[in-house]
């Protein structure tokens, strides 16, 4: 009855959406032939761009599929650093309170410069795929320390106790309550910071050498004023950002069913 | 038979932003190989504190306390805790919550010991269970079960069967007896319902208000299993709550 009910809900939710993304297209296209710009192109020409960058490539030959490859690459490695200095720094700030007394001016005021803003600078101190992850890195760090402290902080007392009694010692604490305890927020920081670091993709890829990444490519034809191709490029970036996103959600039900059951 | 547990002087204060506060004030108190030690008290004296201390997990301000002769220390003795709050790792099926204690005890995780234990609180067949998805009762059967297949050397209970409905408790109270009748594991349980105390326990320890000091360690001379109607189980409840009662002067 309920699932009748809820596949029900969610078919209609379905068709909803797709009528929503159906009027949003009509308009788009209204507009462009009101305004009637070389500067504003319809979703057919962009459709039409699309095809034409996915298959035969852009000005220099690189396909859509091979700038988001190597788009991903460096966003991928981004994160990989992000999540190797973020989680261990974040069990740390949160078990020891002074290192976190001693963390948190510093780390604070640094979370408020936005990804863009270290650009200049790392044009300077820092080049080719050293650049991109630092960038990125930025933009992932944070969410994940953060996350990774407040999943520590929220660890049950008695949980712990429990572990000492039976002799635990603070690695096997560590190991088997808190880190266990704290991976769906390890998991939503990760989430998050894979979402912000995918957003700085052009960001980080405003400068550089090789005319590759899907950064460059929005960068490339906005100098062309080619504004289909500019439009193919933010779409591609919006898409594979959702996509991601989603897959680690739905990685995070299958993981943590027991944490789901119990807080609804 | 030579006492397994000693605890002689036992003072705690705590330090806080008001000063010191007293909460166990030279209780001493021992206990046989294998016996049965309820200890009851007015809410907020010090159990919990005691219990903490007798296993290790808090220092004693002053005093000394012996199992089996050295001072507790849960990395070299095995105690199995049973905590009045959830404690079951919520993220582990039945299975491994009851195999959590001999992972972390290094004695080598067994399955075998595992079920055995799983069957001897009654949980066949609930093995992959999650906590979330069993009773509360079920739950403290797991954690008894969990405790019991470290094969500790004391058994040490804080009031876990305080929560649950008076039925469930009831058979719970059974079961815990009859466990500990196969096992014969030294066992202490906190409680504050005294009722409770007389039915499982060959000794009753009342503390007093805080700070806590042993008032009375009667003997329960009764056999198992015990009937709650019987007159003699009866003299011995209205003796304890005499006992309590007198250090709460408001319940009248
Ligand atoms: N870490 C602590 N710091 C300061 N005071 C504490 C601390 N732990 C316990 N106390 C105080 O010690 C007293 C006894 O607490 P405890 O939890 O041992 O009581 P209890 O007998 O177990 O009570 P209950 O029957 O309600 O479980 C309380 O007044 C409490 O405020
Ligand atoms: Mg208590």
């Amino acid at each position: 009855m309920s699932t009748v009910r809820s596949y029900l809900r969610s078919a209609k939710s379905i068709v909803i959406g797709l009528a929503s993304i159906a009027t949003f297209l009509i308009l788009w296209e209204a507009v462009t032939r009101v305004v009637n710009s070389p500067f504003l192109p319809g979703p057919y020409s962009v459709f039409l761009a699309f095809i034409q960058i996915s298959t035969v490539g852009d000005i220099d030959g690189y396909s859509l599929g091979w700038h988001s490859a190597v788009s991903l690459y460096r966003v991928l490695l981004g994160f990989l650093a992000g999540a190797v200095t973020g989680i261990p720094l974040g069990l740390f700030m949160g078990i020891k309170l002074t290192v976190k007394d001693v963390a948190t001016p510093i780390i604070e005021p640094i979370r408020f410069i936005p990804p863009i803003a270290w650009i200049p600078l790392s044009i300077v101190l820092l080049s080719g795929l050293t650049r991109f992850t630092f960038l990125i890195w930025v933009g992932v760090f944070f969410p994940v320390l953060l996350n990774t402290i407040a999943g520590v902080r929220r660890t049950s007392i008695t949980l712990v106790n429990v572990a000492r009694t039976f002799g635990a010692d603070n690695n096997a604490v560590l190991r088997h309550i808190i880190f266990p305890s704290a991976l769906p927020e390890i998991m939503t920081g990760l989430r998050v910071g894979l979402g912000i670091g995918w957003m700085c993709i052009v960001a980080a890829e405003m400068i550089g050498g090789d005319p590759v990444g899907l950064g460059r490519l929005i960068l490339k034809y906005a100098n062309f004023l080619q504004i289909d191709v500019v439009i193919v490029g933010m779409v591609t970036i919006g898409l594979i950002g959702l996509a991601m996103n989603y897959a680690i959600l739905l990685l995070e039900k299958r993981m943590f069913r027991w944490r789901v059951e119990v807080t609804t | 038979m030579a006492a397994m547990f000693t605890v002689e002087h036992l003072k705690k204060s705590f330090e806080t932003e008001n000063g010191t506060i007293d909460v166990i004030d030279d209780l001493s108190l021992s206990l046989e190989e294998g016996r049965f030690l309820c200890i009851v008290g007015p809410s907020g004296c010090g159990k919990t504190t005691l219990l903490r201390i007798l296993c290790g997990l808090d220092p004693p301000t002053s005093g000394t306390i012996l199992i089996n002769g050295s001072p507790p220390d849960p990395r070299k003795q095995k105690f199995g805790v049973i905590f009045q709050e959830e404690s079951l790792l919520p993220w582990r099926n039945v299975f491994n919550n009851v195999k959590f204690g001999q992972e972390i005890n290094k004695i080598g995780a067994s399955d075998e010991i595992a079920k055995k234990y799983i069957n001897l609180v009654g949980l066949e067949g609930f093995e992959n269970y999650f906590p979330h998805q069993i009773s509360g009762g079920m739950k403290k059967r797991v954690a008894i079960a969990r405790a019991l297949a470290v094969d500790p050397d004391i058994i040490m209970m804080d009031e876990p069967f305080a929560d649950l409905d008076a039925q469930t408790r009831w058979i719970l109270q059974k079961e815990l007896l009859s466990i500990w009748s196969q096992l014969k594991k030294t066992a202490i349980f906190i409680t504050h319902n005294v009722e409770e105390a007389v039915f499982l326990g060959q000794y009753v320890a009342v503390l007093s208000k805080r700070p806590a000091k042993l008032k009375t360690l009667i003997n329960i001379d009764l056999p198992y299993p015990r009937s709650r109607l019987a007159a003699p189980f009866i003299s011995y409840r209205e003796k304890i709550i005499d006992l309590l009662r007198e250090e709460i002067p408001s319940i009248s």
